[in-house]
C-alpha cells in the first residue's frame, strides 16, 4: 500500500455535500429514531457514487468502492464487526 | 509488538443525537480545527438491510499522519505523509447501537492500527446519556535492523493517536452542543465520567 496525494476525488465534492446533507437529515430525523424500513437519498447517492467510480484513483479505495456492489463484502464486514464487539 | 489502550466517554445527550453528531464530525463545513488532520472523507459503500434494519457503511478517511521519525521519512520519501483509513460501521436504530471499526489501509507493511468504537445508551440513563467506548491497538512491524528504534515509533504513534482520539471526543461534544436539534439536557454526571480520556 503506497502513499498517494490527498483529495483524489475532490472533483466530487459538490455531489458529496449534496449526499451528506440528505443523509444527515434522514439519519437524524428518521433512521436514528427507529424509522429504518426505507432507504432514502438514493438519487444523491447514485450521482455521488458514479462520480467516485469515474474519479477515485487510489487503488485500494477504488477496489472497495467497486466490491461494495457485491453484497458479500458488506455481509462479511458486518459479521466480523458484530462478532468482535464483546463489550456491552 | 502491540500497544493497546481504551477510552470511555459519557455524552450527556441521547443516543440518536450523539450518533448523528458522529456522522457529521468529519464532514461538516464548520468542523473545528482540532480535526484538521482529516483531509478527506468519502462514503464508499452504504446498505440498509431491509430485514434487520441495520445500516452498513464503509467510508474512507484520509488523514495527515503525525510527523514520522527521520528513518521512516527517508523510507517513505517525504515529510508530510497522507494515510488512508477504512471505516466500517453498523448502526442498529432499534437497539440503539453504533459500532465502528477503523483500520489503516496505507503503510500496513510498517504499522497496523485498528480502532474499535461503539456508541450505546448509558445504562444509568438510557434516554438521556450515551456511552462511547473505544479500543485501539497499534502493531508495529519493524525491519530487523530497525527493531531497536521501532519501540520509539510505537510510543510516538500511541501518543499521537491518543491525542487525536481525545480531540475527536471533545470535538464531538462540541458538535452535539451546537447541533440544531433539541437543546441539551443538564443531568448529573455519572460517577465514572471521571474515566473519560486521560
Amino acid at each position: 500500500m503506497g502513499l498517494t496525494k490527498a483529495s483524489p476525488a475532490s472533483i466530487c465534492a459538490d455531489l458529496r455535500s449534496a449526499y451528506h446533507d440528505c443523509f444527515n437529515r434522514w439519519f437524524s430525523e428518521k433512521f436514528s429514531k427507529g424509522y429504518c424500513d426505507k432507504e432514502e437519498c438514493v438519487v444523491e447517492w447514485e450521482k455521488y457514487r458514479d462520480c467516485l467510480v469515474q474519479n477515485l484513483e487510489e487503488k485500494h479505495l477504488r477496489s472497495i468502492l467497486m466490491k461494495a456492489e457485491e453484497s458479500s463484502f458488506a455481509s462479511k464486514a458486518t459479521d466480523d464487526s458484530e462478532r468482535s464487539f464483546s463489550h456491552q | 509488538m502491540v500497544r493497546a489502550y481504551k477510552q470511555e466517554h459519557v455524552y450527556c445527550h441521547p443516543w440518536d443525537r450523539v450518533a448523528t453528531a458522529s456522522w457529521r464530525k468529519f464532514t461538516d463545513p464548520d468542523t473545528p480545527a482540532v480535526l484538521s488532520h482529516v483531509l478527506d472523507v468519502h462514503t464508499l459503500s452504504r446498505r440498509l438491510d431491509a430485514s434487520s434494519g441495520h445500516l452498513h457503511t464503509v467510508r474512507s478517511i484520509t488523514v495527515r499522519s503525525p510527523t514520522l521519525p527521520f528513518f521512516l521519512r527517508r523510507l517513505v520519501g517525504g515529510e508530510a505523509v497522507v494515510c488512508h483509513c477504512i471505516e466500517t460501521s453498523v448502526v442498529d436504530p432499534r437497539s440503539r447501537s453504533m459500532d465502528i471499526v477503523a483500520v489503516n489501509a496505507s503503510l500496513r507493511g510498517l504499522i497496523e492500527v485498528e480502532e474499535r468504537s461503539s456508541y450505546r445508551p448509558h445504562p444509568d440513563n438510557p434516554e438521556g446519556w450515551t456511552i462511547f467506548r473505544q479500543e485501539t491497538s497499534i502493531r508495529c512491524k519493524p525491519f530487523r535492523a530497525l527493531a531497536a528504534v521501532a519501540e520509539g515509533l510505537n510510543n510516538a504513534a500511541l501518543n499521537g493517536s491518543n491525542r487525536i482520539a481525545s480531540r475527536g471526543a471533545s470535538s464531538l461534544s462540541g458538535s452535539v452542543g451546537t447541533s440544531r436539534l433539541s437543546p441539551p439536557q443538564t443531568p448529573q454526571l455519572p460517577p465514572f465520567d471521571a474515566l473519560k480520556m486521560a
